[in-house]
């Protein structure tokens, strides 16, 4: 059976299940299960968030990899990015755990989440799948990673701040050729628009209902991507249009920051 | 006699294929391999042979094959590449890329350029050196994980002796004169 169809079920929701760690860590299920702190730059958060992040694009390597292995009759440049990606999520993980022992910390040290694998990987097209990991969850690392290389800036950690910077010049490549590729495939065949629009309504409705169990709601979620700012700027790199830049911000409440000339 | 025009084709197709199967083999296995350093290596390597058959695809259109020909190899070796990428645990997973395959893929890369002419098809022999670097490269650093998780991987160097000894007892590989789609009667 492959990994893809196996199942897992977390607050009545049909997830895919999770894919392989090693003993060491510890899969949280519920955003409750994930460590919190008080000073979230203290030395012990900051490990945290690498520790994270290091989890994160080990996810983003598995997706990529498995679309290679899911969908072989994909058209071979867009193969071609794909596996690209693989390379470049690797990386992505070997440099945070580089840095996440030259800080102190280890393998397993706080529990991880596999949300972003979970649900992409319930997507039966690679539109879909492309729409959800590339065009979504990494356009909004994009956001969260243009705030945080400031943030660890600020705390004099040009190192932590150096390997974002790189991480983030990757990542716009990933969330651009996806766009470029959905909007191809798209042309083609226009019933793949059902299969994206109904990828991003089952994200919609996952993420809500987990918020839910976690005591927040998507406006919290809203309110805290608004607080980090949206990165307009790479956001234009990654190949997105000035309208759909304008509704992402009008959706983190953001629309004072919302022109007829495009976004400022 | 060496290769005639078509064959080489044949060939450097069937190379691709062999490519294209370790790249979608490291694909299928970075998710359902527990350990990180595992998973970034192997994925590092999908990278390298997607390069790999990206090159030879090129190649087997200057070559008056369609882009990309793509030929899987004949039966046995097909059968020896499945029961392979079926390989389940770890050290075995390793075992399988980088003390079986790489260095049996070189041995069939070296076996077409003693075949071929290195003046009339310098450009397949320029990709072929390329990937023979890389492969060069992807075994030293795959000995370098190796060191570095001797503390928890354990390998068994009886299974390697077995594939080699299968993937050696199968002699051709290329399935010749199955090229329907190329120019006939091309000759080098």
């Amino acid at each position: 059976m492959s990994i893809t169809a196996r199942r897992k079920t977390v607050q009545g929701i049909q997830l895919c299940a999770d894919p392989a760690r090693e003993a060491c860590f510890h899969i949280a299920q519920h955003d409750s299960e994930m460590a919190v702190f008080e000073d979230n730059m203290s030395e012990a958060a900051r490990r945290e968030r690498l520790h994270r992040h290091m989890n994160n694009e080990m996810g983003a390597l598995e997706i990529a990899a498995q679309c290679l292995a899911d969908f072989p009759d994909a058209p071979w440049d867009l193969r071609m990015q794909l596996a690209r990606q693989a390379s470049d999520e690797s990386r992505h993980v070997a440099a945070l755990y580089r840095r996440l022992r030259q800080l102190g910390g280890r393998k397993g040290e706080f529990p991880i989440g596999n949300f972003e694998w979970a649900v992409t990987n319930m997507c039966d097209t690679l539109a879909a799948r492309l729409a959800i990991q590339n065009r979504t969850f990494e356009a909004g690392q994009m956001d969260l990673l243009g705030a945080l290389r400031k943030i660890w800036r600020s705390l004099g950690d040009e190192t932590t701040a150096e390997v974002l910077e790189h991480i983030l010049a990757d990542e716009i490549n990933h969330v651009r050729f996806a766009n470029r590729w959905i909007r191809t495939m798209v042309q083609e065949d226009r019933r793949l628009l059902l299969k994206v629009a109904s990828a991003i309504r089952f994200l919609a409705e996952t993420n809500a209902t987990l918020l839910a169990g976690a005591g927040a709601t998507t406006t919290d979620a809203a309110k805290k991507h608004a607080d980090l700012g949206i990165n307009v700027e790479d956001r234009r790199h990654a190949d997105f249009s000035d309208d759909e830049i304008n509704e992402i911000l009008k959706q983190a409440g953001m629309s004072a920051f919302v022109s007829a000339e495009g976004p400022a | 006699m060496g290769l005639i025009l078509r064959e080489k084709a044949e060939y450097l197709g069937t190379f691709r294929w062999l490519e294209v199967f370790l790249m979608e083999t490291l694909a299928q296995w970075v998710p359902t391999t527990p350990e990180m350093e595992v998973k970034v290596l192997m994925g590092r390597h999908i990278w390298d042979a997607a390069q790999h058959a990206d090159a030879l695809g090129k190649r087997t259109f200057e070559l008056r094959a369609p882009l990309h020909y793509t030929l899987p190899p004949l039966a046995p070796y097909l059968d020896l590449m499945k029961e392979l990428a079926a390989v389940e645990d770890t050290p075995g997973r390793i075992q399988a890329i980088y003390d079986v395959l790489l260095p049996a893929f070189v041995a069939r890369y070296q076996e077409y350029l003693n075949g071929s002419d290195s003046l009339l098809d310098e450009p397949s022999y320029r990709v072929i050196h390329e990937i023979l670097n890389a492969y060069a490269r992807m075994r030293q650093e795959n000995e370098a994980l190796r060191e570095e998780l001797k503390e928890t991987l354990v390998f068994d160097a009886g299974r390697v002796d077995e594939w080699r000894r299968k993937e050696a007892a199968i002699g051709e590989i290329v399935p010749r004169g199955s090229g329907a789609t190329l120019a006939v009667g091309a000759h080098a």
